[in-house]
């Protein structure tokens, strides 16, 4: 047998797709168990409040199920489970604060060790031409919107008490996870500033922004309203600087 | 062509984990090395990247690898090479350790180290690895002997004459793990001590002492305790014939208070110590 046979073979064994006994069967019995073990206990670790939330084995048996789908490919673990709320929102289609909170875990573990990015702070708000900035954010910037609560879930468990049960919550509404300095952050947005961060992370213009939240709301302060969110998103180190479109 | 050696070096350290980073920052501890897994460095940025920085402003630093592959037919991946000569360039480490093992075949990672058979073909994937390795990253490789538990028929040389050869061609250096001898050992009724045999021990940069556990079958490289008697009685053995090599305990779970991971690596200085006495 040529060295790539096997290693195939011993691949397709250690994986478990391959019933054949071509090698030491107690031996191949360590290699089978190491391989599951670590994957799964790697979801656990990037997981962990995910785990809190479903429970120890429901969330054991999500964990092999994404094992058995998944093959590992990269050279790092931290790679392994980026896809595991996909998983869980296909197996909670009612419960999405399941995929959400697996979303913000897996989010805030990317964020931990992403590009560095030294965000500007107040006194860096200068232009010309307002409606005419873009908006550079720092690399470890994620949003999406959310259809639960799971971000109050999040903290409760982070911070060892009861959380919330888990309800629906208004459309629109979301989180930004991005790291500060050298911790991960998140916050909650309420639909308008989804909107505004979703265009602004697309490239729009502060005028465009500004556009934007007319048409959402018809509001004469529009522009203070535009300035706040831009304001908010400096003093959280989001923005890593201003760029003339 | 020549690859560049590490510069002698024969302290004695501890391998860096999480729960024991506070420790080395904040205070000078009495080790003379450390050992990071190089993986958990190599990211973009952040904390990691900052723990690294601190840590090494108090200590030298070897940089141990778990996913070099280099034992598989595929590529040798030039991405993680390039993610590890950058963490090299800034940690300028004591050196750069992997395993002679594979961890996958065809992009499939099992983050596992694998046997390899100790055949010719073996030998020259292997060996063609670590030559790239070695160009990418600018300096000789210290390998290390993995544990195992498949032997291989088609095997048609010892681990340690495998070993000799490797060095040979390709002119690394050997990591040689104390532990893994013994339970490789242990698992395939063979002898620990005839281990050495026919191995260049010149070739031996540094040692690494571990516990294991006993599985149903076999014994567990789990680094989960202690180092057991057998492998200190072992260790004992092996001293006085590597002479002064750099070495280290290696815990990676159920990780005590960084004291007793001290007190460990204290017996392993007065055993070699006893040993060069013996060998003077």
């Amino acid at each position: 047998m040529s060295l790539g046979e096997l290693q195939r073979q011993f691949i397709a064994s250690v994986s478990g797709t391959d019933a054949r006994e071509s090698f030491d069967t107690q031996g191949m019995r360590v290699y089978a168990n190491n391989y599951r073990s670590q994957l799964v206990t790697t979801l656990r670790d990037t997981y962990a409040k995910t785990r809190l939330w479903l429970g120890d084995e429901t969330f054991d048996l999500a964990a092999e199920r994404y094992v058995d789908e998944h093959v590992p490919s990269s050279w790092t673990l931290d790679a392994y489970g980026h896809d595991f709320p996909d998983l869980l929102e296909r197996d909670y289609p009612d419960d999405p604060d399941v995929s959400e909170l697996a979303w913000l875990d897996g989010t805030l573990r990317q964020a931990f060790s992403g590009h560095d990015g030294a965000a500007i702070d107040a006194g860096a708000l200068i232009a010309d031409d307002w409606d005419r900035v873009e908006f550079v954010f720092v690399p470890t910037l994620r949003f999406r919107r959310m259809r639960s609560n799971a971000v109050s879930i999040w903290k409760a468990l982070a911070d060892e008490i009861l959380p919330p049960g888990a309800v629906q919550t208004s459309a629109g509404d979301g989180v930004r996870v991005w790291r500060r300095g050298l911790s991960p952050r998140f916050a909650s947005m309420d639909a308008r500033e989804c909107a505004c961060l979703d265009l602004a992370l697309a490239g729009a213009t502060f005028g465009e922004i500004c556009e934007r939240l007319r048409q959402l709301h018809a509001s004469a302060a529009m522009a203070a309203e535009a300035g706040g969110l831009l304001r908010a998103w400096v003093d959280d180190g989001l923005v890593l600087s201003l760029r003339q479109g | 062509m020549p690859v560049q050696s590490p510069p002698a070096f024969h302290g004695f350290g501890l391998g860096l984990r999480v729960p024991h980073y506070a420790d080395f920052i904040a205070t000078q501890q009495p080790v003379d090395f450390v050992e990071v897994i190089s993986e958990n460095f190599m990211v973009d940025g952040g904390r990691p990247l900052d723990i690294i920085d601190r840590v090494r402003e108090r200590y030298r630093v070897a940089l141990h690898g778990v996913s070099m592959n280099l034992g598989s037919v595929d590529a040798v991946d030039l991405d993680y090479l390039r993610r590890l000569r950058a963490l090299a360039r800034r940690v300028d480490p004591l050196w750069i350790s992997d395993h002679v093992s594979w961890t996958g075949v065809d992009g499939f990672n099992t983050h596992d180290l694998l046997p390899l058979p100790y055949t010719e073909e073996a030998l020259d994937v292997l060996a063609a690895n670590v030559s790239i390795a070695q160009d990418v990253l600018g300096r000789a490789l210290v390998l290390e002997n993995p544990s195992t538990y498949v032997a291989f028929a088609d095997s048609m040389m010892t681990e340690a004459a495998f070993l000799s050869a490797l060095c040979e061609r390709t002119g690394c250096q050997l990591l040689l793990d104390v532990n893994n001898i013994y339970v490789s050992a242990t698992n395939h009724g063979l002898d620990p001590d005839d281990w050495l045999q026919g191995l260049p021990l010149e070739r031996v940069r540094q040692v690494h002492l571990a516990g294991h556990s006993q599985g149903r079958d076999m014994l567990i490289d789990t680094h989960d305790a202690p180092v057991p008697d057998p492998v200190w009685r072992l260790y004992a053995r092996f001293a006085s014939r590597l002479g002064h090599v750099a070495t280290m305990i290696e815990r990676d779970d159920h990780i005590p208070p960084l004291a007793d991971l001290l007190a460990e690596l204290q017996q392993a200085r007065l055993i070699a110590a006893s040993a060069a006495r013996q060998a003077a």
